[in-house]
């Protein structure tokens, strides 16, 4: 009798753990076994990024190649929860879409999206990045900037806009 | 002699209980929820990614139906399986499987039912029906998971074989003209095919035998194969008391009345007896 008691309580803890484990599957729907592992790693607090990556896509970004830059961050952050790496995402997406008459609408939306997410992954401390070659070191500032880029305005008409820089 | 037949029972009805515990606690909600993670499991075709599809409602009503009628046949006596002479801990061990066996019912019609569009809807409508007439006809287990078994094989060769091979890209030109006459008959109803690779297939294959497998193994009470009848262990026992001519006065008895069941007769005890067995009853009992 202890015996069957015991493969009871065996068999609802497994039932539980396996059952959560499914609608964790199902809640963040990986699209590969790779994928899957890399959110179970973020999920537990394991996960780190590919640093190797991530200096790789720095130097891309200073040599302003912004779009072999993004690319090589998301490999370097696969999950999207490094704070720190959303955010040059964002200033990518902002330096690539710049422009002295026009800005491109559709590259500074991504990164708006960017920029929230550095925002959501850095909620207990404001994100403050120290990069001298950069002149937004916020992720808020980053994001207002980005936003103010997509709004039209009376000032769009201004001929002195041209004369603007790229921060 | 007896002595060491009962041991031998005792050992044999406490390892039945085990394995009956561990089939019951372990090793059915295992396979409940692979059927449950497997159901909905779809590998795209050109990406080759996973997609996940968790159970829609029109399946969670199916399931409901499903169970209702298994209730009914009795592959499941609910009663047994949740019952106030047992332990809390049995209780929730037990809810909790067949909670498993609920969500695996949902995601078996999951993995035949067509993504989306009319053919989904007629099929969950061909489902709905069968199993409402079912809940009105006299089924037992077995009938029930015949049936089941018919139900789920037709439903997976129309989606992963008949509509997946229309719609497998890459097909020769009767295929491509299969399929736009069948898109053409349904003024394009199927709704926009998600193709999926033909992993598909055997996922959705794997699980459904999971899932029968699962049936099959499922007792109808959870101590249904553990323990004899009491009242054929007595008799038993009482028969291994008998002498050699009354044992064979009985054995003589439940032949001849059981052929006169069979024929619509019954013969009272004295008639069925044969005559040695009404004079003699004075030698001793075989130990």
């Amino acid at each position: 009798m202890r015996r069957q008691t015991l493969i009871a309580a065996l068999g609802i803890v497994w039932t539980i753990l396996y059952a959560a484990f499914v609608v964790w599957l199902y809640t963040t729907a990986p699209r590969t076994l790779r994928e899957a592992a890399t959110q179970a790693s973020a999920t537990v607090g394991a996960y780190e990024i590919d640093q190797a990556r991530f200096d790789a896509a720095h130097e891309l970004f200073r040599r302003e190649q912004y779009r072999a830059a993004r690319e090589e961050w998301a490999r370097a952050d696969p999950a999207g929860r490094d704070a720190r790496t959303q955010f040059y995402l964002a200033y990518a997406f902002y330096r690539e879409g710049w422009g002295h008459i026009y800005n491109d609408d559709a590259l500074f939306k991504q990164g708006i999206e960017a920029a929230d997410r550095a925002i959501l992954l850095s909620s207990e401390r404001a994100l403050m990045i120290d990069d001298p070659e950069l002149q937004i070191h916020s992720a808020a500032e980053l994001k207002a900037e980005l936003q103010q880029g997509t709004e039209r305005s009376l000032r769009d008409l201004n001929p002195l806009k041209v004369l603007r820089e790229r921060k | 002699m007896s002595g060491s037949d009962d041991n031998s029972n005792s050992a044999t009805t406490a390892q039945r209980a085990i394995n009956g515990a561990l089939v019951r606690f372990l090793v059915l909600p295992t396979i409940f929820l692979s059927v449950v993670l497997l159901g909905g499991v779809r590998v795209d075709a050109l990406t080759h990614a996973l997609v996940f599809v968790p159970p829609p409602l029109v399946t969670l009503v199916l399931a409901v139906l499903l169970l209702t009628l298994c209730v009914r046949a009795r592959l499941i006596d609910w009663r047994s399986w949740l019952a106030a002479e047992l332990p809390p801990l049995a209780n929730a061990a037990h809810a909790l499987t067949l909670l498993t066996l609920f969500f695996a019912s949902a995601q078996a019609f999951n993995a035949v039912l067509p993504e989306r569009g009319w053919l989904r809807w007629l099929l969950a409508s061909f489902f709905f029906w069968t199993l409402w007439q079912n809940q009105f006809s006299a089924f037992d287990a077995n009938r029930l998971l015949r049936s089941l078994a018919a139900l789920f094989g037709t439903a997976f060769a129309i989606k992963h074989l008949l509509i997946a091979n229309l719609y497998a890209p890459g097909g020769g030109w009767a295929q491509r003209v299969a399929g736009a006459l069948f898109e053409g008959f349904t003024q394009g109803t199927i709704g926009a095919p998600e193709t999926f690779a033909p992993a598909t297939g055997y996922v959705a294959f794997f699980a459904l035998a999971l899932y029968v497998a699962g049936l099959i193994l499922l007792p109808a009470a959870p101590d249904a194969d553990v323990e004899e009848p009491p009242r054929v262990h007595e008799v038993v026992e009482a028969y291994r008391q008998l002498t050699v001519t009354e044992r064979d006065a009985v054995r003589f008895v439940v032949l001849t009345e059981g052929q006169a069941r069979l024929d619509g007769e019954r013969l009272p005890l004295t008639q069925a007896l044969p005559i040695d067995a009404q004079l003699d009853d004075d030698e001793r009992p075989l130990t």
